[in-house]
């Protein structure tokens, strides 16, 4: 079956969304890259530019050492898809952006997780409860490694998001060239609805919020399945 | 031991319930809260008290930047600094400081602490915090995470900035400049002595004991809070085989005094709560950006209870007044009693430069005079002679107490 590279959002990944292991179940191979920082690792120092994120997004993912990809990218993984798309287009043979990031709307700015302290800031990412797999993410480590790793984490998705401005994808949009699908969680507070139109095309998931695949797995998971059977 | 007048610079006009119907005093305050006419006169009474300060025999005069705020109206310092430079003469003109990562390119802060040098006749210290994460990273958007590094960057650029005796070319990660050639160059040589305003970062410690930089210790919750963070300093000293001399270390601490213990608990009751429970309301989602503290700060602070205690007393924005005497926040009483616990203070804690907080919150004029007036003829006499036995290097060429105070050129 054919391979499919996932990139994920902003809280990082815990584990496999339950969308993404259906697709899994469905019978695509599904990558996934490990990525310095969004591992909650010691030692992760953050790149000076924008720009030299995609140098440690592009080593990863030539790390899995397979492809070329339909490429699905969720929230800050979404922004990576799209930038793949434009910038290497040779690896990607279609792309799905679950509401990225990257384009700035001031109609649509939404609410600013980094805002909040960390402990608020998941509940903003979804419509419905926390899924435990990130309550419960680096519990493991204990009660003092753990916020580090949390911290970590924040740092690297904050980095290369701050501060949630435009980070040109408007202009480079039109450069993408694969088959596409777009999908928007209709209460996505963080990353509003309005903001789908600036993407163009984009379907809407009724009751999701940002982090669409685990508030409504089944929609979000058939939507990718039957564009990913049409490729 | 040196005695500095910090000026915070609040506004003094905040209702009164402002931390129950405002988020935050810092980064998205309401601007209709601020009154232009009321800031004129605020501005006029706070560079008045500073010059004041001098005339009380104070060595230092200190001010800093803060952005989108109410509890401190001084987005550029050196605006300031340049007129206590013209109307004083004799005491330090203490910059605490430049937020460098917020200069683009962070030269200019070596041209305008350069020029602050020259027309204060060499008495500048130039101060370079990393700032908090609300000015840096809520208020001017820099990207927490390459914060720090952008800041030590900028910092090599200022010194080599200064010292240097010809045009070069900087080559930086955050800045490049074809010819890097600042006019003035400080009077100073090789520049202005250089403090570290800190929280209690780590790494903090590590950078002003390797470089010889003073840490100065601003905290607004008193010497005995601090105490975790000064001892963090001095193992750091220790552990870079320098010497203890007090000097390398500065310390913030709200101070009100009265004739009487009875007095000064009833005159500086009211300016403390306002600053403790307006001047610094601040959203907590607003106090470290994701990257802004750095990961042995971070793992330090977690293991820290004190800091916890900290932390939770700057969340609620609700502390009464005998909390804040009984821990330390201000110190408040006679002469003999503010002295006392000073002298008790910063023998402890090995401290050379004793940055006074006089005015606090919504404090009138009269009363900051007042208690400059008395520290300065009753209080600060005897704490000067403290750390007597130590050099301190750190301290202006050319203002009251240098080396070359009153030796020609400055």
């Amino acid at each position: 079956m054919a391979d499919v590279l996932y990139l994920f959002g902003i809280y990082g990944h815990p584990e496999l969304s339950p969308a993404m292991k259906a697709v899994e179940a469905a019978g695509f191979n599904v990558h996934v890259p490990s990525v310095p920082g969004f591992d909650g690792k010691a030692g992760f120092t953050a790149p000076e530019q924008y720009l030299d994120w995609y140098t440690i997004w592009w080593d990863a993912i030539d790390a899995l050492g397979s492809g070329p990809y339909h490429v699905v990218g969720a929230s800050l993984g979404g922004m990576v898809a799209a930038e793949l798309a434009i910038l290497r287009p040779e690896i990607v043979r279609s792309v799905s952006l679950l509401a990225p990031f990257g384009i700035f709307d001031a109609s649509n700015p939404g609410h600013d997780i980094y805002a909040e302290v960390s402990a608020k800031r998941p509940p903003y990412l979804f419509a419905k409860d926390v899924p435990d797999a990130f309550t419960n993410r680096f519990a493991d480590l204990g009660p003092e490694e753990f916020p580090v790793s949390r911290y970590l984490c924040d740092t690297a998705a904050a980095n290369m998001l701050w501060p949630f401005g435009e980070r040109g994808l408007s202009k480079r949009l039109h450069r993408i060239t694969q088959p596409r699908l777009t999908l928007w969680g209709e209460l996505d507070v963080v990353s509003p609805v309005g903001l789908a139109q600036k993407w163009g095309g984009a379907q809407v998931i009724a009751g999701a919020g940002h982090l669409m695949e685990w508030d409504a797995p089944e929609e979000v998971g058939g939507k990718l399945l039957e564009f990913l059977a049409a490729r | 031991m040196k005695m500095m007048w910090f000026h915070l610079m609040p506004y003094p006009d905040l209702p009164e319930n402002f931390n129950k119907e405002n988020r935050s005093v810092w980064v998205d305050i309401d601007p209709a809260l601020f009154d232009p006419e009321v800031m004129a006169d605020t501005y006029d009474n706070y560079i008045g008290q500073l010059v004041f300060a001098e005339d009380c025999g104070f060595d230092g005069i200190c001010v800093n930047e803060h952005h989108n705020n109410g509890y401190g109206l001084m987005p550029s310092p050196n605006l300031i600094a340049s007129i206590l430079a013209s109307k004083t003469s004799r005491a330090a003109i203490t910059v605490l400081g430049n937020s460098v990562a917020l200069y683009n390119p962070p030269v200019r802060i070596a041209e305008e602490f350069a020029m602050l040098d020259v027309m204060s006749r060499g008495r500048l210290v130039a101060g370079f915090p990393v700032g908090t994460s609300m000015d840096t990273c809520y208020s001017y958007s820099e990207n927490p995470g390459t914060l720090r590094q952008k800041y030590a960057e900028g910092i090599d650029l200022i010194r080599q900035a200064w010292s240097a005796e010809k045009v070069f070319a900087f080559n930086g990660k955050f800045t490049q400049l074809r010819t890097v050639n600042p006019v003035p160059r400080p009077m100073q040589k090789p520049g202005p002595p250089i403090w570290i305003p800190g929280g209690g970062s780590v790494e903090t410690w590590d950078y002003c004991a390797q470089n010889d930089f003073v840490y100065g210790a601003l905290t607004y919750y008193g010497y005995k809070q601090v105490r975790e963070t000064v001892g963090g300093f001095w193992d750091r000293v220790d552990a870079n085989g320098k010497d203890r001399n007090p000097h390398r270390l500065a310390l913030t601490q709200f101070i009100g005094v009265a004739d009487t213990d009875a007095e000064a608990q009833k005159l500086y009751r009211e300016p403390a709560e306002y600053f403790f429970n307006r001047s610094l309301h601040v959203h907590p989602g607003y106090t470290d950006a994701p990257g802004y503290t750095t990961e042995a700060s971070t793992r330090a602070k977690y293991k820290s209870q004190v800091r916890a205690t900290v932390r939770a007393k700057q969340a609620n924005h609700d502390l009464i007044w005998e909390e804040m005497v009984d821990n330390g926040y201000v110190v408040i009483g006679s002469p003999d009693t503010v002295r006392e616990t000073l002298e008790a203070a910063c023998t402890e804690l090995n401290v050379g430069h004793l940055c006074t907080m006089l005015q606090f919150g919504n404090m009138s004029d009269e009363l900051t005079r007042y208690n400059t007036q008395m520290f300065g003829d009753k209080v600060a006499p005897a704490l000067k002679t403290l750390h007597a036995e130590w050099d301190d290097p750190w301290w202006p060429q050319y203002a009251v107490g240098g080396t070359h105070y009153g030796k020609g050129r400055g």
